[in-house]
């Protein structure tokens, strides 16, 4: 498991990473943590000619606010995330998302915007991205720019960064006093998920005022169970109207078949784990 | 002086080799290095059959670092064939098995260059400069498809995808009577066809090799649970003297069966090294073990069982077809016979047929795995008898209760003729049972599915016995196998009074060191510290069986107690001569000599004064040599035959398919303990891997033969997480075939747990219509199962050829 | 492994067989694919296959075993290996046209292997992106063997279907996943088929390098690519 000879660098501020990314190329990749990068390059599917290392810009670690929103830097560890107070009050479901990630050794190494910009459709984290609404700071040679959660994971592996471009930053926008819920459904602990459900909704007097429910796995990239959501908002926080609002959480996605499911077990399973999520963030 | 006062045998010593595995100062065989070594890559065909029509390594050769490239024409000149030590039949097909193909491939994985090189990685770059040029040839995979008439075959050469039929028969053999006249005459036949999906042994070390051939003897050394029989199968199957070839197995972490192997990679690091007589080292990938290492159980068992309505059995037809893979490794035709024995488990059948068909795949071998044989048939078995429980309408516990051996039937002739000495089935089961608290799971159980609550529980049972210690040489004679079963030890006694035991077993994890300590302890009566045991170096330990098939206690230390008993003969004489006295007056207590009848507190020879007596010589009796050291080698007469009750309460989510194993009760009877902490090490890692096979691992191949579960992340190893907490329990009823009553451990949860796991899952959805879930149970077909309310629910492999993927899905159903 | 894929194109019979060999309107469809050698009925190029941090590069050969315009059938045998010997892919595509009214059915049937660490590798994944990519050629390829249809109006009537005869086999043998499935879950949703104006993965080397000879016999191996990647879509579906 010897991956091909590359370059390495590791540049110390985001400027002089997106100046090396852009000159060296598509040949080059960035690596955040590794946790997915490094199989890759030690089974020689990838042989990238660089690896420019973010881990060195320590300007892309940490969570701060910013308002209404919760700014998390993309290098910061998912075993940051996890022990942050601040995305513990403001973005509940992403913390509960982040402690399901595969295992404590990779919490420690692989980072937030990493995750995000691996954009693996069976990661944790980008479903919640999605639920949370939450904007990608992307940093190229021509400045910064934003892109909706919405917008950015446009296919399997792939998002709207452009060549030579890096994720510097997350802005999510608080949820506070919300609860949330975080349905992960796998077959052994470090697996992925086979299908996971993000849930975080906010209960105003039993009535549920607010609903944010997003899939994992469920497509090529994280979706937004729209039509669940819309069922949700302004009914009673029960366990019917729950069950039948979960009913919804299939319309539209296209998962993927593998050997742990079929594409119709995937879709059941994402209306059992939607009404399980959004039954628990809502404490029915 | 110390006396051991406290027995040692029993006590919970913490392993003495564990703080150097724990703190880094393991001697794994890729952490060892050697002047002027250089490292061996392997290019290996991604086709699972195919005729190599061209190998262009020019490129690779120019490559920096390379040394050398070999291709199979380069070696097909002295690489002999692979050993197969167990041809079953006399007219068994066995194709030749070489180490790097020379024309043509069967199966994806197999070595076709390798690549010397200064550094490993200069080594892995060159595979990519090897081009190689395939022709297709047809893929077998599926073994019922193999067997047709005018099936493409992996070996056109044999005519034949079959490689032997073995038939065990109770009528012809004259140990019972006719299972066809049983069938005809029941009042219940239960026809089931069950599946052991493919597993792969998957431990921990992956293997690797390295090879010196500078010295005056070629020194192998290797991570292999059988160094002793490595050494004589290089030399039988090269051709090189015996006495010019060390084979050294330093630490070695983890076999399961997977290194009880003769591999193509130490066959090649052998050759190589010897070409370029240079060190050179090969340490194989996480994938290429997954791909490449040999793999195990892969059978299609079709089963009759027949009985009265009463509950009683009546006979057991048992018809397999067993997976080979493309070649005949080390022991891999006779591993689906070792369970021929078994299948009958612990009831008294009077009626048994057992045939059993070899079939050629384009697959990667199979071989051991951890029960080798037995777990296959008590699966069967275990799964048979909740059928029966079911179809005549009484608790699965009472039917088995009702056709098993009473504790005052031992010692028990079985219908296949093997001799049960001991054991006490009601014991175990009395003990498991109210560990469990089974009536009242059994409650909860009605009460969940009168609520028809979205989770059921079911309760599986398992009451289970292996044939362990292997093996009584003339009964591997009478099985055709290549070789005998005894165990070889030594002592030597040090001047000091230190002790060093050399013992032919091969640790690789079981913590031999530590218990042989123990025993040899109790025996010489020596500190447990002032032992060590030497082991897994033909140099030091030159004879031996090695270590398998739970024999290393029952077979290994029952050497190093007759080593021990020698020893103590040579001592006691001169003793005698010490304290002046005649040797029929001395007595051996705690480690020391005394005339007989002057008690515990009389002055004494300790042994270590004998010790230090012969080192110096200066007065031994007359014609005594001036040593104590001594050596044994023990044949067994019997197997040893552990027991036990496993009871597992499942949770199945309905709406899911997950199971959730609630809890685990496993009360087993394995004779004498040693040290419970080392068997209670051996009943978890054990329970693991069997609920693995019930739940997680499976081997995929894909319709072209590619491994599909090529890397831990699709190959499903369970952790602590994915498993409950077990209950674990014993009872001891001593074997009789061995002076310390003791019958083996290693096995014991792996073969018990698989049937345990599953019949529970079956228990919880029975009355949604489901009578069988193919292993491994994954949620997706346990909730197929539940919506089709099928009887033999969930379907094959995902893609054709997956898995065994080749049985008829409405096939057993009754 | 034998699959069968069928498409209708709104267009007479000999417009579609000669588009169908005509690469010009073929090729650039294709995402990632390079030819770079045409001898006879022989030909020689690669296809570069772009999965997030995975990138394979597969150099293929082939050959056009039949091309025969009265039965409107094209035969061809190709496989391709991975540069850094990551495994191969080897088919044999069987191409047939027939007149369906104003419209032309084709059949393709394939039989064909993926071998080494692309059909290993984690979850199948690669499965995947063979699947969008063919969706892509696909797609684009019925727009343009549309005559006098522009690319938004094809996308807004996309008569491209593939068949899976596969899949309505394994529906039809009963009691398996589907049927079950069928009344518990809504029905999977078609795969939905974007009309890319251009390809949304590659850049297309095809046409500025080779010249309309070469292209002509480019045809094949593109096919043979789709086929693959159809494959490995069903594959993946299947499962």
């Amino acid at each position: 498991m010897i991956p091909s000879a590359f370059d390495y660098v590791a540049p110390s501020s985001v400027d002089e990473a997106v100046r090396v990314l852009s000159e060296a190329g598509e040949d080059a990749k960035v690596i955040a943590g590794g946790q997915s990068l490094l199989p890759v390059l030690r089974m020689r599917l990838a042989a990238p000619t660089m690896v420019v290392d973010l881990g060195k810009i320590a300007a892309l670690r940490g969570v701060r606010e910013d308002g209404d929103a919760l700014v998390i830097g993309a290098m910061t560890t998912h075993y940051d995330v996890q022990r942050d107070q601040l995305v513990r009050e403001h973005a509940g479901l992403l913390a509960l998302a982040t402690d399901t990630v595969a295992d404590p050794q990779v919490r420690h190494r692989g980072t937030f915007g990493g995750s995000l910009a691996h954009a693996d459709p069976a990661g944790d984290l980008l479903a919640p991205a999605l639920a949370l609404d939450a904007e990608m700071v992307v940093r190229g040679m021509d400045g910064n720019r934003t892109v909706p959660a919405a917008e950015f994971f446009t296919d399997f592996f792939t998002t709207a960064l452009r060549q030579g471009e890096i994720l510097v930053e997350v802005r999510i926008p608080k949820t506070t006093g919300w609860s949330a819920h975080y349905e992960k459904f796998n077959r052994v602990a470090q697996a992925w998920s086979i299908v996971a459900v993000a849930a975080t909704v906010r209960v105003d007097g039993g009535t549920i005022a607010e609903a944010r429910v997003g899939l994992t796995n469920m497509a090529s990239t994280p979706v937004r169970a729209t039509a669940v959501e819309q069922a949700l908002v302004g009914q009673p926080a029960s366990a019917e109207t729950i069950r039948a609002a979960a009913a919804h959480a299939a319309e539209g996605t296209s998962p993927p078949a593998d050997g742990n499911a079929d594409v119709a077990y995937r879709q059941h399973l994402a209306q059992v784990l939607t009404s399980r999520a959004v039954a628990t963030a809502a404490g029915v | 002086m110390t006396s051991t006062i406290e027995p040692e045998v029993g006590k919970a010593r913490l392993r003495k080799e564990d703080a150097r595995l724990i703190t880094g100062r393991t001697r794994w065989t890729d952490n060892l290095t050697l002047p002027g070594l250089q490292h061996m890559a392997v290019l290996r065909s991604p086709m699972a059959h195919a005729r190599i029509t061209n190998i262009d390594t020019s490129a690779a050769r120019e490559m920096p670092g390379v040394l050398a490239v070999f291709t199979g024409a380069d070696l097909a000149g002295e690489q002999g064939s692979l050993p197969c030590a167990w041809p079953i039949t006399e007219d068994m097909k066995a194709p030749d098995a070489p180490s790097i193909a020379v024309d043509t491939v069967n199966f994806a994985g197999e070595v076709v260059a390798v690549v010397v090189a200064r550094t490993a990685y200069e080594a892995a770059d060159a595979l990519e400069g090897i081009d190689v040029d395939y022709d297709d040839l047809p893929v077998v995979l599926d073994m019922e498809a193999a067997l047709v008439e005018g099936a493409d075959l992996v070996h056109a050469d044999l005519g034949t995808n079959k490689s032997a039929t073995w038939i065990f028969d109770s009528g012809e053999a004259g140990t019972g009577s006719d299972v066809e006249q049983a069938i005809s005459e029941a009042e219940v036949v239960i026809e089931r066809t069950y599946r052991q999906q493919r597993l792969i042994p998957a431990f921990m070390e992956p293997r690797a090799i390295m090879v010196d051939p500078t010295g005056e003897q070629l020194t192998m050394w290797s991570a292999t649970q059988i160094p002793h029989i490595l050494r004589f199968l290089l030399a039988a199957q090269l051709g090189v003297p015996e006495h010019k070839i060390r084979v050294i197995a330093p630490d070695v972490g983890g076999g399961f069966g997977g290194k009880l192997q003769v591999t193509p990679e130490e066959f090649l690091t052998f050759l190589v090294a010897r070409r370029l007589g240079k060190p050179v080292k090969y340490t194989e990938t996480r994938s290429e073990s997954l791909q490449s290492g040999h793999h195990g159980r892969d059978q299609i068992q079709k089963l009759t069982l027949s009985a009265r309505r009463d509950g009683t059995v009546t006979g057991l037809k048992v018809e397999l077809l067993a997976d080979m893979g493309a070649y005949l490794r080390l022991v891999t035709p006779g591993v689906p016979i070792l369970g021929a024995f078994m299948f009958n488990a612990i009831y008294k059948f009077p009626a048994y047929r057992f045939v059993c068909t070899n079939v050629f795949t384009n697959k990667v071998p199979t071989d051991a795995y951890r029960g080798a044989g037995r777990p296959e048939a008590t699966y069967a078995i275990e799964r048979l008898m909740d059928e029966l429980a079911v179809e005549v309408g009484m608790d699965p516990m009472v039917v088995r209760e009702k056709n098993w051996i009473k504790h005052e039937e031992f010692p028990f002739t079985t219908v296949c003729g093997l001799t049960y000495d001991s054991g006490n089935y009601e014991a175990a089961t009395a003990k498991a049972m109210d560990l469990f608290g089974y009536d009242g799971l059994r409650a909860e159980q009605r009460e969940r599915r009168e609520r028809g609550d979205t989770v059921q529980l079911g309760i599986g049972i398992s009451t289970f016995t292996e044939m362990c210690g292997l093996a009584p040489s003339r009964v591997l004679g009478s099985l055709s196998y290549g070789a005998g079963g005894w165990e070889h030890a030594a002592i030597r006694m040090l001047p000091t009074g230190k002790v060093e035991v050399v013992t032919g077993s091969s640790a690789h994890g079981q913590g031999h060191e530590t218990a042989w300590s123990q025993i040899v302890a109790d025996q010489l009566g020596v500190p447990f510290e002032d032992i060590e045991v030497l082991h897994g170096d033909t140099q030091s330990s030159h004879k031996g069986m090695d270590t398998y098939g739970s024999r290393s206690l029952t077979v290994g230390a029952m050497a190093v107690i007759a080593a021990t008993d020698k020893v103590k003969a040579k001592a006691a004489k001169i003793a005698a001569h010490m304290m002046e006295a005649s040797e029929d007056d001395v007595e051996f207590t705690s480690g020391t000599f005394r005339v007989r009848g002057t008690g515990a507190e009389a002055a004494g020879v300790s042994i270590q004064d004998v010790a230090l007596a012969v080192f110096a010589a200066h007065d031994l009796p007359d014609g005594v040599e001036p040593n104590l050291d001594s050596e044994a080698t023990y044949d067994p007469e019997n197997f040893s035959f552990p027991h036990g009750t496993h009871l597992c309460a499942a949770e199945v989510d309905t709406e899911t398919g997950q199971v959730r194993l609630r809890s685990y009760v496993c009360v087993d009877d394995i004779g004498k303990v040693v040290n419970p902490l080392i068997v209670e090490g051996q009943v978890h890692g054990g329970l693991a891997q069997g609920i693995a096979q019930a739940l997680f691992e499976e081997a995929v191949h894909d319709e072209s033969g590619t491994l599909t579960t090529g890397t831990l992340a699709d190959y499903l190893v369970p952790s602590a997480a994915d498993l409950p907490s077990f209950t674990t329990d014993r009872t001891e009823t001593p074997a009789t075939s061995n002076v310390l009553g003791v019958k083996g451990v290693g096995e014991a949860g792996t073969i018990a747990s698989t049937p345990a796991v599953v019949n529970a899952i079956v228990d919880a959805v029975r009355h949604l219509g489901v009578s069988d879930i193919q292993m491994p149970c994954t949620p997706m077909r346990v909730w197929q199962a539940i919506q089709t309310g099928q009887t033999d629910a969930g379907g094959l492999g995902d893609e054709a050829g997956g898995g065994l993927g080749s049985i008829d899905p409405s096939g057993g159903a009754q | 492994m034998k699959l069968e894929h069928s498409f209708t194109v709104p267009a007479d019979l000999d417009t579609v067989w000669q588009a169908v060999l005509d690469p010009e309107r073929v090729a650039p469809c294709m995402p990632g694919a390079t030819l770079t050698e045409v001898e006879g009925d022989t030909f020689k190029g690669s296809v570069k296959v772009k999965l997030g941090p995975i990138s394979l590069l597969y150099k293929g050969s082939g050959e056009f075993l039949t091309k025969d315009e009265s039965s409107r059938t094209v035969v061809m045998k190709a496989s391709g290996k991975d540069a850094r010997g990551n495994g191969t892919a080897s088919a044999t595509v069987t191409v047939k046209l027939t007149a369906d009214g104003a419209a032309t059915n084709g059949e393709v049937e394939t039989d064909l292997s993926i071998t080494g660490k692309p059909a290993q590798f984690g979850r199948g994944l690669i499965a995947e992106v063979g699947g969008k990519i063919l969706d892509t050629f696909a797609t684009c390829l019925a727009s343009k063997l549309a005559p006098e249809t522009t690319p938004a109006q094809a996308a807004e009537v996309p008569k491209l279907s593939v068949v899976e005869k596969e899949r309505s086999e394994a529906a039809e043998t009963g009691k398996e996943a589907g049927e079950a499935a069928a009344a518990h879950a809504p029905p999977p949703s078609k795969p939905k088929l974007t009309v890319a104006g251009e390809p949304e993965t590659e850049p297309i080397d095809l046409l500025s390098y080779a010249g309309p000879s070469v292209l002509k016999r480019a045809a094949p191996l593109l096919a043979l690519v789709a086929a693959v990647l159809a494959f490995i879509t069903l594959r993946r579906r299947h499962r």
